[in-house]
């Protein structure tokens, strides 16, 4: 099918869709009120509520930092808690920058290369924030441990016997599965990007 | 006339315009229907906006194909679009089998192509001249050109290799 046939089936189609107007006056009016109250459990909904959750635990390391009584313990709960202050903030950052995009203003070559740019590094940000969260994993315990049941994990060896080899072998087939998909999705962005700034 | 009574009017007489972008940036009926209905959505939110500075096909298709980027992979829930179910899935119900399949093969060959490269496509395939598709686009004429033929360069080879 080459491009003189495209054109061809393309304008039949359009005669059709000509012929047959479905939309009436009430139904564009219902979609617009529709939509503004679906506005809001997008993604950004959910990563809200992450963000929630993150900063509620933050408060709460905060407030019972003087617990953690060694300099180690102490590095690990400050550790904590800039991780889970700082990353929900940029991804909300980011979503945020999508959304208010200005799809009046911008041209098309401007919404895709802003688009691009910002998903792509949206996606990064999500996977270091995957390698972050493996770190956070060793750093909380402790740090929780300690606040909660006044227990120094680092002095109890056992514990990170298990623990340690466990979370290296997820680590491993996790980073592995993570790096593959975002690999996946950001080179043909790239590609457009590339096209699109020559 | 009313701001409501104007605005609806031009969406009346380019619904075929916001079908077909939602046909060709999205891959199955619900996408579509959610695409369709945002589309309306941010032309109703732009509508002011609107000053008459370029035609209003021009204006509808830039925020069209604007909103059909940002909609992209962004679509992970399903949201609530019960109203539009009467106006994606009745369009194609007048079409004969035989037409279908053409129109299948167009849309699986238009679906091959990137998102410039679509929008750029569909902008040729309403009639645009290389002047208007460089207004929506930003690109620049000789741009719309070259891309242009590259397009139908790739439409070629794709017919050579089947």
């Amino acid at each position: 099918m080459d491009l003189e046939e495209i054109q061809t089936v393309w304008s039949e189609m359009t005669d059709q869709l000509e012929k047959q107007k479905k939309l009436t006056t009430e139904l564009i009016m219902k979609m617009t009120q529709e939509r503004y109250r679906t506005k809001f459990d997008k993604i950004t909904f959910y990563e809200t509520i992450g963000a929630v959750v993150c900063f509620v635990m933050a408060l709460y390391l905060l407030v019972n930092i003087n617990k953690l009584d060694t300099w180690y313990l102490m590095a690990c709960g400050v550790f904590t808690i800039a991780l889970l202050l700082i990353l929900p903030v940029i991804t909300l950052r980011l979503l945020g920058k999508i959304q208010r995009m200005n799809i009046v203003k911008n041209s098309f070559k401007e919404t895709i290369v802003s688009y691009t740019k910002t998903k792509n590094q949206l996606l990064l940000m999500q996977r270091v924030g995957i390698y972050l969260s493996f770190v956070l994993m060793f750093t909380c315990l402790p740090v929780f441990s300690k606040i909660m049941n006044n227990k120094d994990l680092f002095l109890l060896g056992k514990i990170w016997l298990t623990y340690i080899p466990v979370m290296v072998i997820f680590l491993l087939l996790f980073t592995r599965w993570g790096y593959k998909c975002y690999k996946n999705i950001t080179n043909s962005a790239e590609n457009i990007l590339k096209e699109l700034e020559t | 006339m009313g701001k409501e009574e104007s605005f609806t009017r031009i969406i009346k007489e380019n619904e075929g315009l916001i079908f077909k972008i939602t046909t060709i940036y999205t891959e199955n009926g619900q996408d579509q229907k959610d695409l369709y209905q945002e589309i309306v959505y941010q032309l109703w939110k732009s509508y002011d906006s609107f000053r008459n500075e370029s035609k209003i096909s021009t204006w509808m298709y830039r925020i069209a194909l604007n909103t059909a980027i940002g909609q992209l992979k962004k679509r992970k829930k399903q949201s609530i679009t019960t109203s539009i179910d009467q106006v994606v899935l009745r369009q194609t119900e007048n079409y004969d089998t035989e037409f279908e399949k053409r129109l299948k093969m167009v849309y699986e060959q238009i679906h091959q192509l990137n998102i410039l490269e679509k929008g750029l496509i569909l902008l040729l395939l309403e009639g645009k001249k290389y002047e208007e598709i460089a207004e929506i686009t930003g690109l620049s004429e000789t741009n719309v050109g070259t891309r242009i033929s590259r397009i139908k360069q790739k439409l070629k080879s794709r017919i050579l290799k089947k």
